[in-house]
């Protein structure tokens, strides 16, 4: 049954600063700390700018200059699909002769999914395949970047005072990676972009990417401030009384994407530059390790650093589940995948009463009290025919099947609860971990090379519902 | 076999110039114009009336062309009038989508799994985005679009142009391919499929 297979079926507990239950496939475990991480307890930083449908990259400091906008691409006013360049061939007039025509190819923008085109704002087809599109000037653009400039010299100003303030009281803990990247100037009106941490508490800005080069000479910039109008202007005549034409009349998502102009017709929807996307690596709050690195390339999946906790803790599964009845003991089949290529060994311990991480249980369990070992993961099992079966002994009323890193086993639980919703079930597990990421010592020669420290997570099934 | 009779002529009335698979099923009282093209696995069933389809259509594989009882009424109920479903000239019925609609115009372009209702009356130049289920009981006005998974709607400003070049190239590409049904030779009597 795929459903069983579903990834909120179970859950593994995080401790972080929030308890997060969420399994395991979006889980990440740091080998540095030999802890679980989630996607909350981990810092999140930009790693590079690429467009998604032309995928071409883009530095960080040009997508700021851009507004991280592709240069190339378009999106369709009316449905926000990608734009395609077509290309018509028009009769035109030769340069040197006049009355004679000859065919000239003309492009224009079309949307393959709403059938939108350039035309029907009145673009211009234009003659050249790419780069012919201008976008409409903004009437408030020299204020608003007049505007910009003041709050920036202003911010500034404030960032020297209060630096002035804090030189005298430096915080205890400074993170480390501080000293090694470049710092952008964070201010009040501005969000550095590589390692900018949000301290709680602070207020979080809107206007990225502000930021000041540090020499600028300060030079005083006055604004008028805006005046206020008394008189308004006034509503046209026939407002109440025109039939609306409901195709022409924009929606608020179409009049919304172009904050400048916020046009209520669909005749001045002109197409925007396509949104850049961003590849984000994960780096972990407490020893400041990398989790996860993507590849710079766009066009690349694959990671540079990639810890991902499925391939380093074992995973629980459901394989099948009897029908559940209220206070009858059922047998339940679960499988344990050992991701690691060592043999890893695996002990079940139930929770106890009044455990503070048990909160979701409704069922009693009782899990099978001996060890159960894993063989470790062998990339070339599938190809070799002649590897010997390992030798493990199987107590069969706990071990169900055996195959490569996996083995099936039983547990019974007795359904405590005769309400509707899901069975839930909690225990926890405990398995040994090779840390190979730590630093060989010189000085062992012919010992273990890494030695096993155990740990434990706290696991939640759910099972589904009660069988009257 | 009493419906049958009811309903007029048995065999396909296909014009000559137009090019009808043999896979192609084709039931009841269908008239086909010429340069209209119908794919393999293309089904136009005239089962409640008389289909006339005019020229220049492009019809793909697994489209349902139905004219079909409405749902209340079982077929053999007396005093229904039989309802000539029309179609008119350059539309182009994409692949697996279904129409049942009554009154189809000119240069309409019916995307890939739309599904027509029996009471939607399709002007010119519409578009009906692919998996867009129109089943409401209205005149679609010229040259609207309907696309997304809402089915929004919008009006473009030129219709869709007419599949000319595909038309022509499927004229000589398909008989190399694939057997076609008999034409009818200019005014005389039709002939058996």
């Amino acid at each position: 049954m795929a459903s069983l297979l579903q990834p909120d079926r179970v859950l593994y507990l995080v401790h972080g600063e929030k308890k997060i239950r969420s399994s395991l496939s979006t889980l990440y475990f740091c080998r540095y700390c030999s802890e679980l991480r989630s996607l909350e307890c981990v810092s999140h930083e930009v790693d590079s700018h690429y467009c998604p449908s032309c995928l071409e990259n883009m530095p960080s400091a040009e997508a700021k200059l851009k507004k991280n906008r592709c240069a190339n691409c378009f999106d369709c006013p009316c449905c926000m699909h990608t734009l395609s360049t077509r290309a018509t061939n028009i009769p035109a007039p030769l340069p040197d002769d006049p009355s004679k025509t000859a065919m000239k190819k003309a492009y224009y923008l079309a949307c393959g999914f709403c059938r939108w085109t350039s035309r029907d704002v009145g673009m211009a087809d234009k003659s050249v395949a790419s780069g012919g599109w201008q976008e409409p000037d903004n009437p408030h653009t020299q204020r608003i970047n007049k505007l910009i400039e003041y709050y920036q010299q202003l911010a500034q100003r404030e960032k020297l005072e209060r630096d002035r303030k804090k030189l005298a009281r430096r915080r205890p803990y400074m993170p480390l990676a501080f000293s090694q990247h470049t710092i952008h100037v964070v201010e009040k009106y501005g969000l550095g972009t590589r390692l900018q941490r949000q301290r709680p508490g602070a207020p979080i800005t809107s206007l990225a990417g502000l930021s000041l080069k540090e020499g600028e000479d300060q030079k005083e910039i006055n604004i008028e401030p805006a005046q206020a109008l008394d008189e308004v202007e006034p509503l046209p005549e026939d407002y109440y009384t025109r039939p609306i034409n409901l195709p022409e009349v924009t929606s608020l998502r179409q009049r919304l994407l172009q904050p400048d102009f916020q046009p209520a017709g669909a005749s001045q929807l002109h197409p925007k530059h396509k949104h850049l996307l961003i590849k984000r690596s994960l780096r972990c709050r407490k020893c400041e390790h990398n989790l996860s690195k993507p590849e710079f390339n766009p066009t690349s999946i694959k990671f540079k650093i990639q810890l991902v906790a499925v391939s380093y803790i074992p995973e629980v599964r459901i394989m099948s589940i009897p029908n559940l009845r209220f206070q009858k003991e059922c047998q339940v089949l679960l499988t344990l995948t050992n991701p690691v290529e060592s043999i890893t060994h695996v002990t079940l311990v139930g929770c106890e009463e009044g455990d503070p991480e048990d909160i979701n249980s409704t069922a009693k369990v009782m899990v099978p009290t001996k060890e159960l070992v894993l063989a470790g993961k062998d990339a070339a099992a599938d190809y070799d025919e002649l590897a010997e079966p390992q030798d493990f002994q199987d107590d069969p009323d706990v071990v169900a099947f055996r195959k490569s890193n996996k083995i099936g086993f039983f547990i019974k639980v007795v359904p405590q609860r005769e309400e509707d919703g899901d069975v839930t079930v909690s225990f926890k597990i405990r398995h040994d971990f090779r840390n190979l990421a730590a630093p060989i010592r010189p000085s062992e020669e012919d010992d273990a090379p890494t030695e096993a420290i155990w740990l434990t997570h706290h696991v939640e099934l759910s099972l589904g519902p009660l069988v009257a | 076999c009493s419906k049958r009779r009811s309903s007029g002529r048995i065999h396909a009335n296909i014009a000559a110039g137009a090019v009808v698979c043999v896979e192609s099923e084709i039931r009841g009282d269908v008239t086909i114009g010429p340069r209209t093209v119908v794919h393999p696995k293309a089904r136009i069933i005239a089962e409640a009336g008389p289909i006339i389809i005019g020229e220049g259509n492009l019809i793909e594989e697994q489209a349902l062309i139905i004219n079909s009882y409405p749902e209340n009424i079982m077929p053999d109920t007396e005093g229904v009038e039989p309802k000539t479903m029309t179609i008119g000239i350059n539309n182009v019925f994409e692949v697996g989508c279904v129409s049942q609609a009554l009154k189809i115009g000119d240069n309409n372009v019916i995307e890939s799994k739309a599904d027509l209702g029996k009471n939607v009356i399709l002007t010119s130049g519409c578009i009906v985005g692919a998996c867009c289920q129109v089943n409401t009981c209205e005149v679609i006005p010229e040259n609207t679009v309907i696309y997304g998974s809402n089915c929004m709607r919008r009006v473009q400003t030129e219709r869709p142009q007419p599949q000319t070049l595909q038309l022509d190239f499927l004229m000589k590409i398909l008989p190399n391919y694939h057997h076609m049904k008999k034409t009818v030779k200019g005014t005389s009597t039709p002939v058996r499929n």
